[in-house]
């Protein structure tokens, strides 16, 4: 493992662009080149050095024996391990927008809560959140037919609204409550709600949305049987059937409406 | 006296074209065809008199190329100047704006970021399957106003494209014409229409869910009510729909800024495509500025995107939520603000406008108004539609040129904006901005 | 300006392949210049690029942007020294098209549909279209005042519509697109054929077409009338196609062209009940334009991948979506016309769409004379026109075209004859399809030639035709299609090895017709009603202003000048 601490040593008011903090990107480089890789602030192109100083292990290696971790308030900025293929990065502290967007491969851990579209357009991999979460977590691009495809995202606290938005694949676990319109147009892939929301699965053409909390349902989906998961007991819908849709809805008995 | 005939309003999103104005000694006197917004409009009323540059506090008067220079200098300073407004102005400044927007690595966005952004957003998932005006003038038998109130915010949009007014195949005028209201309370619109239908506050989507299930044939799926509206209510309503032999759906910001925002216009998109399976049906939304459609337009051709365009990578990036004022402003990530055509002031939440007030802003208008108040650079433009000539887009995106009735000594919006671009340039090359673009 | 020792093609001076010296003077070519040399040694060279058919302004193609930002998020590319940024790939921003079309040696491009009612908006985009010279045809097949027009049988009355509404709009040329569905759609239904009543005019859409063929020769109009078919994009439809064409065969042509262009045939040259037993009728409609001399096409060709479908044609838009289940932006414009855009994939695993893939390219290849038929993608509807070096390297390759069809669909060889077609074009026939045969097409006699007099818009390629054998070396030819070594747009150079040099602002031509004023004022009473009754907008406010045409080039026609000042012949 070749370990690359980066620390937040100034404290951010324009938010940065910081696509280059990436175990992809700092695999092959030595510190001095990773001090001297490009971070976008507005229309400021800088040095990671202007902002952050770097420690760790000198010379390459292999992006999967890469160890990044992260120490600081990083919300303020954005693109955090964007594309991501391989390797372990955690987070000491928040993220900004758009962490592990277009994530292929490896381990994202944050210790602290991140905002929206995290892990946007997801392909594979693993991201976990100790805290909560912004809006649009596991979705895709403004028009896209395709949101999240692949990989899983776990979240401890709470997500905003439009949690996997166009999901095409992979899980989203939340442990707490989630706002509105989860799993909406979704194609596939597997969201679990440990809390409440509202109006779950809009469009949802195929995929599977599990909610423990209380949630109100669109009148679009249609109640099948009832069902028992790991000694819960569900109510199983299909829907959104505005679309036509496959996709299976399960809402815990005791907390239907 | 000139009396000016076809003038084209400079209002509302309607652009209404068929004024008759009467201009003496260099004023409006009189407006005649026009409702009384358009009118007020027309007529004029108070000006910023002179460029002024806030010093110790206070707005002192500068020449405008001291105004410029400043304006120039500030924006060049910034890291992520955010550049907003333009839907009250015409689309030669707007493609300045986004030149500006360009030369100085800022967001450029728009009034619709408060209006119809979300409808935007929702025409990016499904398309919008619309008409002009006088389509729906000529052939539209059945209305629907949808969360949207023209009698009060567009007045002659009745009288002259939708409810009151006969066409080719409309030929007797409302009387062969329905018109249903959807709100969540009464409206002077509401009270003109063939059937009111209440909704609960935020239950928008739902009811328009419920909708495409009856239409599809799904109705005993449904519960007896949605949104505080009985199934049957609803099952008759689609049945109306479904008889019109050209209906047409009109929303505002109603549905576009109730619980739910663009799922709400984007499951609409779904039911217009839907219903015309089995008529004729068209969706449009009701456009507040005389020229917010315009910058939508303009900014689409000039960058591929529609609003919230944020250059300071040297390329447009797109993504509201992320990029529109209300983003960034809310979370504190510009740090100077050109004001265009617009009054954030007035329209922003408080906390907002609390951070406007700490960064350098910069307000281009004809008029005073709140955000004048908080402004570092006041810059008075002539009024478009007036004073200056150039294109608009009415809310169906037929463009017209609005004229220019009165001369005036105030350079247009235009001008200014292309003095300040000159202006950046010659600071740009003179002095050393730190980091620069 | 001299381009020394370039390898010429000049098919409208009867030259193929020829080294020799061009000369530049003032925009133009010329006896005799001095001053800049290029080396263009052994360099393929062409007159610039002409496409006559694209969608690259106006309103459905900023539909098209606004709807799509998946689109637009594609092709960024940051501004330069002299370029602004460019966004998008199916529907490029305005910059985008020009930069594009300059680097590969395109120098002319024709917006293919606009209505009167939204030219200005056409206008205002093809002001920021940067270098090439541009046009825009004006779209008249579903005007109410057209069917009135046709239905009273006064081909004057409707030759001033057609003079005035070129006026109006600022226009090249006469489009028809599904005539009179347009008019149906008004209501949310179609025509069914040629000969199907347009709902309320009492007309057909063969009515419609014979019409306007006769008023635009009747106002020797430079382009004879562009023809988008009824029933395009739907299964049995090549027998609208040739029933369509024989409606117009006894029609003189009032100049030494076509009576008729045919927008895009691939799309119309469909076998077959349904998609399921869809087939290529390309040889059908080939061998019709073998044998009849009225008729030009341009190959409306498709290429696999993403497009995005925009039409004046709105019911076919509505089944493009239905049947994608895809967005679907309408727009119907009142008493002229309706339109549609819709994104679209097309698969190479999709049977349907590699037919269709194969039909662009049977047509091109079985129809004999270049010269009838135009290279184009129907720019963003077949692809876009970025892909065009693809489309020039399947023609000029049997054994590109062998290693496409080995990845497709076994029923594509029996429901094509494309494997069984040998023939591979040559540059003299790729010159004369996207360059000198546009140009005459259209009418454009300072176009697509490099004769005395001629514009100087010349495309230099980076290959030495005389080393490589386009049917071997096709991945060398797409290559070197995709970015000129020098393209000169009015003798300037414009772009080097994909880079943009300079942006001068590029003309707009329209067609100002005469005709009498007897029939103008006779019109006029028409309009006048139409305008107080039925338009939403006021005659004053409804015609472009000089102000959205800043270099305009107007060529002159219509009824009222000697015919031999119209008649200038391209040879």
């Amino acid at each position: 493992m070749r370990t690359i601490i980066i620390r937040l040593i100034h404290s951010i008011q324009i938010s940065l662009e910081a696509e280059s903090i990436s175990p992809d990107k700092f695999a092959p480089l030595t510190l001095s080149q990773i001090n001297a890789l490009e971070i976008w602030q507005g229309n400021r192109k800088m040095k990671l050095e202007d902002f952050f100083q770097v420690d760790g292990d000198e010379g390459s290696a292999k992006t999967e024996d890469m160890f990044v971790r992260l120490e600081g308030d990083f919300s303020r900025i954005k693109r955090l391990v964007e594309g991501m293929s391989n390797g372990i990065v955690e987070v000491y502290g928040n993220v900004g927008m758009h962490a592990g967007a277009k994530m292929k491969g490896g381990i994202l851990r944050i210790m602290g809560d991140a905002s929206d579209w995290l892990g946007r357009e997801m392909q594979g991999g693993k991201i976990t959140v100790s805290g909560n979460v912004g809006n649009y977590a596991g979705s895709g691009y403004r028009g896209e037919k395709c949101g999240m495809r692949g990989g899983e995202v776990e979240i401890h606290g709470n997500a905003g609204a439009l949690l996997g938005e166009h999901m095409c694949g992979g899980s989203i676990f939340v442990h707490g409550d989630v706002g509105d319109f989860p799993g909406s147009l979704n194609q596939g892939g597997t969201i679990i709600i440990g809390g409440s929301t509202y109006l779950p699965g809009a469009e949802m053409g195929n995929g599977t949305i599990t909610i423990k909390g209380p949630a109100r349902l669109l009148p679009s989906y249609q109640q099948l049987e009832i069902v028992d998961i790991e000694g819960i007991k569900y109510r199983k819908y299909v829907g959104d059937l505005v679309e036509n849709g496959k996709g299976e809805l399960f809402l815990a008995e005791a907390q239907s409406s | 006296m000139i009396v000016h005939e076809d003038v084209i309003c400079s209002f509302c999103g309607c652009l209404c074209d068929d004024l008759t104005v009467e201009v003496e000694d260099n004023q409006v006197k009189r407006v005649k065809h026009s409702c009384r917004l358009g009118a007020s409009k027309l007529m004029g009323h108070d000006r910023i008199k002179t460029p002024m540059i806030r010093q110790n506090g206070e707005l002192t008067e500068v020449s405008y190329q001291e105004a410029y220079d400043k304006a120039a200098e500030i924006l060049l300073r910034a890291k992520h100047p955010l550049l907003y407004g333009w839907a009250s102005t015409v689309c030669e400044a707007q493609k300045k704006g986004i030149l500006l927007a360009e030369e100085v690595g800022g967001i450029l966005d728009s009034t619709a970021t408060v209006c119809h952004g979300p409808s935007v957003i929702g025409i990016e998932e499904k398309g919008l399957a619309g008409a002009t005006l006088g389509q729906v003038k000529n052939r539209a038998d059945l209305l629907v106003f949808w969360g949207c109130n023209p009698a009060e915010a567009h007045p002659r949009h009745t009288l002259r494209y939708s409810s009151n007014v006969c066409g080719k195949f409309t030929s007797e005028g409302r009387k062969c014409k329905k018109v249903i209201v959807v709100d969540v309370r009464e409206t002077r619109t509401s009270k003109n229409a063939d059937k009111f239908i209440r909704l609960k506050p935020g239950s928008d989507y739902e009811v328009i869910s419920a909708l495409r299930m009856i239409l599809s044939g799904k109705a005993e799926i449904l519960p007896d009510e949605i949104g505080g509206v009985s199934k049957a209510e609803l099952i008759s309503l689609v049945e109306l729909l479904k008889s019109a032999k050209f209906g047409a759906l009109f929303f505002g910001l109603g549905v576009t800024h109730s619980r739910g925002r663009y799922k709400n216009i984007d499951n609409a998109l779904s039911l217009i495509a839907e219903l015309n399976a089995q008529t004729k049906f068209i969706i449009q939304p009701m456009r507040g500025h005389y020229n917010v459609a315009g910058i939508g337009q303009v900014a689409a051709w000039e960058t591929g995107f529609p609003m919230a365009i944020d250059f300071s990578r040297g390329m447009p990036y797109f993504n509201p939520g992320e990029t529109a004022a209300c983003d960034v402003l809310a979370r504190q990530d510009t740090d100077a603000a050109l004001v265009i055509a617009a009054d954030p002031a007035s329209n922003f939440p408080r906390s907002v406008v609390e951070y406007l007030a700490k960064i350098p802003v910069i307000q281009i208008d004809p008029h005073e108004n709140p955000t004048t108040f908080l402004a570092d650079v006041v810059i008075p433009s002539a009024v478009a539609g007036i004073e200056a000539e150039g294109t608009a887009y009415r809310m169906d995106g037929m463009s017209l040129r609005v004229k220019k009735i009165v001369e005036s000594s105030y350079p247009s919006d235009e001008e200014v904006v292309h003095n300040i671009i000159a202006s950046v340039r010659r600071l740009r090359s003179n002095v050393i901005v730190e980091g620069g673009t | 300006m001299i381009i020394r020792g370039g390898i010429i093609y000049d098919p409208t001076n009867g030259i193929f392949g020829e080294e020799m010296d061009l000369c530049i003077e003032k925009g133009r070519v010329v006896e005799d210049a001095k001053g800049e040399e290029i080396d263009a040694r052994g360099l393929l060279v062409m007159p610039g690029g002409v496409d006559a058919h694209s969608h690259i302004a106006g309103g459905k193609v900023n539909t098209g942007r606004i709807m799509r930002p998946d689109d637009s998020r594609s092709g960024v590319e940051p501004r330069t020294r002299v370029c602004r940024p460019s966004t998008g790939y199916t529907v490029p921003n305005c910059y985008a098209i020009g930069y594009r079309y300059a680097k590969l040696g395109y120098t002319t491009a024709f917006e293919a549909a606009t209505p009167i009612i939204s030219a200005r908006h056409t206008h205002e985009e093809l002001e920021e279209i940067p270098i090439v010279d541009k046009g825009a045809l004006t779209l008249f097949g579903n005007n109410w005042q057209v069917m009135e027009s046709v239905r009273d049988k006064d081909i004057a009355k409707l030759s001033a519509f057609i003079a005035w509404g070129l006026r109006a709009a600022r226009g090249y040329g006469v489009k028809i697109v599904n005539p009179g569905g347009g008019e149906a759609w008004g209501f949310g239904s179609n025509v069914k054929g040629i000969h199907d009543t347009v709902p309320n005019f009492d007309i057909t859409p063969a009515d419609i077409i014979r019409g306007l063929a006769q008023a635009n020769e009747m106002l020797r109009l430079p382009h004879s009338i562009h023809l988008h078919f009824n029933n395009l994009g739907k299964p049995g439809n090549y027998a609208t196609a040739i029933e369509t064409l024989e409606l117009l065969k006894d029609i003189k042509p009032s100049r030494m062209r076509q009576v008729v262009h045919v927008a895009h045939m691939q799309f119309s040259a469909y076998g077959g009940t349904s998609w399921r037993d869809f087939e290529s009728k390309a040889p059908a409609i080939a061998d019709y334009m073998n044998q009849n001399s009225h008729a030009t096409m341009d190959m409306g060709q498709l290429l696999f991948g993403s497009a995005t479908t925009m039409t004046a044609d709105a019911p076919l838009e509505y089944s493009n979506a239905r049947l994608t289940h895809n967005k679907w932006s309408n727009l119907d414009l009142e008493l002229e016309e309706a339109s549609g855009v819709v994104p679209m994939i097309y698969f190479r695993k999709a049977l349907v769409n590699a037919i269709q893939w194969a039909i662009g390219l049977e047509l091109a290849l079985l129809t004999k004379d270049s010269w009838k038929v135009l290279m184009t993608t129907d720019h963003p509807n077949g692809s876009p026109f970025v892909n065009y070096p693809e489309v020039i390297s399947l023609l000029m390759s049997k054994p590109k075209r062998d290693a496409e069809m080995a990845t497709l669909h076994e029923q594509v060889s029996k429901r094509t004859v494309l494997a069984n077609v040998d023939r591979e074009l040559d540059w003299g026939d790729i010159t004369v399809m996207t360059r000198a045969a546009p140009a005459r097409v259209l009418g454009l006699e300072d176009k697509g030639h490099l004769g005395i007099g001629a514009d100087a818009d010349i495309a230099i390629y980076d290959l030495k035709p005389e080393d490589v054998d386009p049917s071997m070396d096709y991945q060398l030819v797409k290559k070197a299609m995709a970015t000129t070594k020098y393209t000169i747009k009015s003798g300037l150079i414009v772009a080097k090895q994909g880079e943009i040099l300079a942006v001068p602002e590029g003309r707009t031509y329209w067609v100002d017709a005469s005709v009498p004023k007897a029939d103008m004022d006779r019109l006029m009473i028409d309009l006048n009603e139409k305008f107080e009754k039925y338009y939403s907008i006021r005659l004053s406010n409804y015609m472009v202003q000089d102000a959205y045409i800043p270099n305009p080039a107007v060529i002159k026609a219509g009824l009222e000048l000697e015919s031999g000042s119209l008649v200038k012949e391209v040879a």
